[in-house]
């Protein structure tokens, strides 16, 4: 781009910025004097009117101050009895504070000014700044004449908060030099840039990113950070020293080992069985073994739930155990390794079927035995996807909040002990907290994962898959592997089951008697719900996928400065647990310069946010299979840019695409974690009304919209695989939480 | 398709790519210059790596130089994207669109330009008769061969009516017998239209029998520009010599230069006729021997002698290989009926017709 600069530009374009700045300047310059002088004059009415109205009598001055200190918020006011210079004054306020403030600067040189001033019956504004509690005030004295109209009863002491105007300027100086920078890139761009649409495309998803993944984080790692306004580490010294938090971390940790270990075991299981030995209906198996990735939050607790709860089919109706809990640890490794396995099973899928198995077959035909070729050629082979796999449940048992938010009963983690934090303390910032807390052993179980396994990969590729298979195990073991298989598919049907059943029982766990009241007493309640849910949705999802795909073509062919900060933004909301997004968005977005929250778009925003990483991943991979000439030979020919993208780009990657889009409708319907923080009466969330209703004990309402959810999840998949028929991003990208 | 012809002119032009990760930076063109006459065929010949594709981009607009300009006719073009520039490129992947057919690919640039569509299908019909694919319209690219694939692209390219034609190796995925009869038909839409054409390659065989001019490259350097003939008889280096033809070179040193050049080899005085100039007495030269500038004689009547190794037959002539002790030599006799022919295994010299020989600089291959 350099040989594009040149004096006479960059002079033509310093001297437009200048001017438009100016101009920018005078405008808003204009606006915040009149806003002044509008605070300014209520200011001096407000004086003049409770100079007017305040009582002569003394005896009625300490009901009347503290009346008029309570109706009014934008002044603190002083009713002072007696005439300066002449009589013993006497003060009234409604508190010690103003009195003290009162007493502290009567003696100055400014109140000596005042004094005399409304001795002279002139009210007095003074030009110094004082402050109360913090606070900048600005000072207003205001004799109280007296009917003669020559004298003076007392006066009034006014401490004018200055806040008001100054957050109003502020705020206007933001959207000014916001309004000003916006202008000077977009002139810049069109101005110097070669392609100024993909200019404007670059600079928007930098806006993008900045303002909904940076901002929002900034903000909330800068609140653990501030006590009463100031720099402060008592949250983190809080945190750091309670042993509610620290065991909740641990809790969280030891919930993660546990559920990582297991998921992968019974992952690996799978993967074998399918990959490694010659079983019929492994197509059948495979895609059984898949059905918990989809299955919406909320719905394997609560069949966990429903069958061993205290009221539980299994716990009480049949075997009739008193003090049995499904509640806490246990239960929650269990729901989770329902949950997590298939993530294990697809990535030991994936590099069980890359291990080129002829070299199973060389250590066969050398005589080894088949445990000796398992063990000394297979596994060590498949050791870092079995690390892979292992880190990657980690990581989304961590992050996992809708289980735990069910089932944890006493056992504390990190995620819903920062959920409790917010909402049930409103203590903001050691909720922030303890999310940045839950974000570092995910990060780092998913750096290593991405940087340090995936390179240490030693696996062979081939590239064709050897088609003869010979069993590596003995028909024994062989049976008991797919035995064990088989009890665990008919064990997650159970699960479903259940919800479908607990929809048409009356009362589950006292009486099961068959009904359709739940049906519709849950679709007349979740209607608005479900509408919501639904329409912002499908708002979110066609954007996600158009700004994932120009996010994929911008990452794979473009060069510009910042690209890899840019990259990493888009990809960072993947790693990070939702809790804390849910956190970090009602801070940022809960004050000026932009209010959300409580809005349908900050929904759609998060949303969208939270589901880019995996579309742009599936564009980037797409891309990097198509030949950029085809992209060049199009804008040879004399499309520009967008032309490109419309009648190339987007129909080569129509199935990364598709694939993305319906990625992330499914996952906004399902979405929880974040979400719980962000939805209003507006507009409400079926899986927070799950919740509810699981909470309260309802448990046929919550089965009926966890069905219906199940059903709209189900259609989504199977819509998009009539579009795209053969499809391998998704099952790639189904996996992380 | 008939439209003025254009010139092309490069000036100072060098492309430096800097590189990621902490490599040193590439100088892929170094300071080039040339012009290209209106209606022109040029090629770009050089080895792998010494940046032909890197110039075609940039004329382009693919790549920006990182210093210089490019011009088209009088206009300054270096800055203006792809789509704005009168340029069309058949790429050597050739670049075609997997999800259209062979027609609408090649109506792409027309749809672009939004013409009628009855004017479109005229003009795609005939255009796609030319490159002789009229009966394949309706076929997806991935269903043909690629040679039929290299005709798409450059009908795709062609249809636009673009002043200048840049075509990247276009050939080098095709087996032999395609690559000739394409090199034909090249050569005859390119006469036809009387379009300006840069053509890049490192077959030398492509370039002299396709290209008005060549242009010589290696490492990013511009080495030779010229004629396939000038090139070949008179190239202006050991390094341009030898990479577009046959050559032996004989170690000389420089005795007088004038007229013509004294050298001395082995004892001998040889005199050249012609020579580079950039030498002075002293300097230690070869002496650059094409197989046909070689004649064979009686042992110790020429200037090398040696031992006939092997003899091809080739009908219109006879390529007898002769080891000396300057390694192996190609010696060239046309009409080999009319002259004395040696037996493989025999003695011979060799003897340098000095009119057809040239005396280069002894430095780089
Ligand atoms: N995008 C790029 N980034 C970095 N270096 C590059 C880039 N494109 C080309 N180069 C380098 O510039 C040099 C010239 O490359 P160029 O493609 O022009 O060679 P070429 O003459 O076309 O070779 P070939 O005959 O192999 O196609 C090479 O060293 C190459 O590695
Ligand atoms: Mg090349």
């Amino acid at each position: 781009m350099i040989g594009l600069y040149s004096w006479r530009k960059l002079l033509s374009f310093a001297l437009i910025s200048v001017l438009v700045f100016a101009a920018l300047f005078w405008i808003f310059d204009t606006l915040k004097d009149s806003f002044l002088k509008v605070v300014r004059d209520n200011q001096r009415q407000l004086v003049t009117v409770l100079a007017e109205s305040a009582p002569r009598d003394k005896e009625l001055a300490e009901d009347w101050i503290t009346a008029v200190n309570k109706e009014f918020n934008e002044a603190d006011i002083i009713y002072v009895h007696g005439v300066p210079g002449w009589d013993e004054l006497q003060v009234f306020t409604p508190n010690e504070q103003l009195r003290t403030f009162y007493e502290s600067n009567y003696s100055s040189e400014d109140f000596e000014k005042a004094l005399e001033s409304v001795y002279y019956l002139e009210n007095y504004y003074s030009s110094l700044e004082y402050s109360f509690e913090g606070k900048s005030v600005s000072l207003v004295l205001a004799p109280l004449i007296d009917e003669t109209r020559y004298d003076m009863t007392g006066f009034l002491v006014f401490l004018m908060s200055a806040e008001a105007g100054e957050n109003y300027t502020n705020l206007l100086n933001i959207f000014m030099i916001g309004a000003f920078a916006i202008f000077a890139i977009i002139y810049f761009i069109s101005k110097f840039f070669r392609d100024p649409i993909m200019g404007y495309v670059i600079m928007g998803l930098f806006l993008m990113v900045g303002i909904f993944v940076a901002y929002p984080l900034f903000e909330a790692v800068r609140l653990t950070f501030l006590e009463d306004g100031k720099f402060s580490m008592q949250t983190w010294i809080t945190i750091l020293s309670s042993k509610q938090y620290l065991n909740a971390l641990w809790g969280s940790v030891k919930l993660g080992i546990l559920t990582a270990s297991f998921s992968t075991i019974i992952g690996f299981i799978f993967a074998f069985v399918i990959n490694r030995t010659a079983t019929r209906g492994k197509k059948f198996l495979s895609t059984m073994g898949l059905l918990p990735v989809i299955s919406p939050p909320f719905s394997l607790s609560l069949s966990l739930i429903l069958l061993f709860g205290s009221n539980g089919l299994i716990t009480k109706q049949i075997l009739g155990l008193k003090d049995f809990t499904i509640y806490g640890l246990g239960g929650l490794t269990a729901v989770q390794t329902i949950g997590m396995f298939p993530i294990a099973f697809l990535t030991l899928s994936g590099v069980l079927q890359a291990i080129d198995s002829t070299l199973e077959e060389a250590s066969l035909d050398l005589n080894g035995s088949r445990w000796r070729t398992f063990s000394k050629v297979t596994f060590p082979l498949a050791i870092p996807g079995v690390l892979s796999s292992w880190l990657l449940v980690f990581t989304n048992s961590l992050a996992d909040f809708a289980n735990p938010l069910l089932l944890a009963g006493s056992y504390k983690v990190l995620s819903v002990e920062a959920y409790i934090e917010v909402t049930g303390r409103n203590r903001l910032g050691h909720g922030a907290a303890l999310s940045i807390l839950l974000l570092m052993p995910t990060l780092t179980a998913f750096l290593v994962q991405r940087f340090w396994v995936s390179r240490k990969s030693y696996v062979t590729v081939t590239g064709k898959p050897s088609s003869r298979l010979s069993d590596l195990v003995s028909k024994p073991v062989k049976f008991g592997l797919i035995t064990f298989i088989v009890l665990f598919i008919v064990f997650i049907l159970g699960l479903y089951g259940t919800i479908v059943a607990g929809c048409f029982v009356a009362n589950w766990g006292i009486d099961y008697s068959f009904t359709l009241k739940n049906i519709t007493e849950a679709l007349q309640r979740g209607r608005d719900a479900i509408v919501d849910t639904f329409t912002l949705s499908a708002v979110a999802t066609p954007f996600a996928g158009l700004i994932a795909m120009m996010a994929a073509l911008v990452i794979v062919r473009k060069k510009f400065a910042g690209k890899k900060v840019l990259e990493g933004l888009i990809l960072a909301p993947f790693a990070i647990p939702g809790t804390l997004i849910g956190i970090s968005y009602v801070l940022a977005f809960n004050k000026p310069p932009l209010i959300l929250v409580g809005t349908g778009a900050i929904i759609v925003i998060n949303y969208i946010i939270r589901e880019l990483p995996v579309g742009v991943e599936g564009g980037v991979a797409t891309l990097r299979q198509i030949d950029p000439a085809i992209e060049e030979a199009a804008q040879d020919l004399g499309a520009d840019s967008t032309t490109v993208f419309r009648t190339i780009v987007l129909p080569l990657i129509r199935p990364a695409f598709i694939s993305g889009m319906s990625y992330t409708f499914v996952r906004s319907m399902t979405a929880v974690s974040a979400i719980i923080f962000l939805i209003s009466a507006q507009w409400y969330h079926m899986t927070v009304l799950i919740y509810n209703f699981s909470e309260s004990i309802r448990f046929g309402l919550a089965s009926v919209l966890s069905t219906v959810l199940i059903i709209i999840v189900f259609g989504a998949f199977g819509l998009m695989r009539l579009l795209v028929p053969k499809n391998e991003y998704m099952e790639k990208n189904v996996t992380l939480n | 398709m008939s439209k003025t012809s254009v010139s092309v002119r490069i000036e100072n032009v060098t492309k430096v790519f800097k590189d990621v990760k902490g490599k040193a930076d590439v100088i892929a063109v170094n300071n080039a210059n040339f012009d290209i006459e209106p209606g022109e065929l040029v090629t770009l010949l050089g080895p792998s790596g010494c940046g032909k594709t890197t110039t075609l981009r940039m004329i382009g607009g693919f790549e920006l130089p990182t210093k210089g300009k490019i011009f088209l006719g009088n206009e300054d073009i270096t800055f203006l994207p792809p789509n704005k520039r009168d340029t069309a490129t058949v790429f050597q992947s050739y670049g075609l669109f997997p999800h259209m057919n062979v027609f609408d690919n090649v109506a792409y640039g027309l749809k672009l330009r939004k013409l009628p569509s009855k004017q479109i299908k005229d003009k795609v019909m005939s255009t796609l008769d030319l490159v002789g694919l009229k009966d394949l319209a309706q076929r997806a690219p991935s269903k043909l061969s690629g040679g039929q694939q290299q005709r798409v692209a450059l009908a795709r390219s062609l249809i636009v009516e673009p002043s200048v034609l840049l075509l990247d190796e276009p050939l080098s995925n095709l087996d032999a017998l395609l690559r000739e009869q394409m090199r034909v038909e090249i050569k005859r839409i390119q006469k036809t239209l009387g379009i300006t054409t840069i053509y890049v390659t490192h077959d030398r065989v492509e370039a002299m029998s396709l290209s008005d001019r060549i242009i010589v490259m290696k490492n990013g350097i511009i080495r030779q520009i010229g004629s396939p003939n000038l090139i070949y008889e008179d190239p202006n280096s050991k390094f341009v010599a030898g990479f577009v033809g046959k050559v032996a070179f004989l170690p000389v040193e420089v005795l007088e230069i004038g007229e013509t050049c004294k050298v001395k080899f082995e004892e001998k005085t040889v005199e050249v006729r012609k020579f580079s100039p950039e030498m002075s007495p002293g300097d230690s030269a070869v002496i650059m021997a094409r197989p046909e500038s070689l004649k064979l004689v009686d042992p110790s009547k020429g200037m090398i002698e040696g031992e006939v190794a092997t003899n091809i037959y080739l009908g219109g002539s006879l390529e007898s290989f002769v080891t000396t002790d300057h390694g192996e030599i190609l010696v060239q006799i046309d009409n080999p009926a009319e002259k004395k022919v040696f037996a493989e295994g025999e003695k011979v010299s060799i003897a340098i017709i000095p009119h057809l020989a040239k005396v280069l600089p002894d430095k780089d291959e």
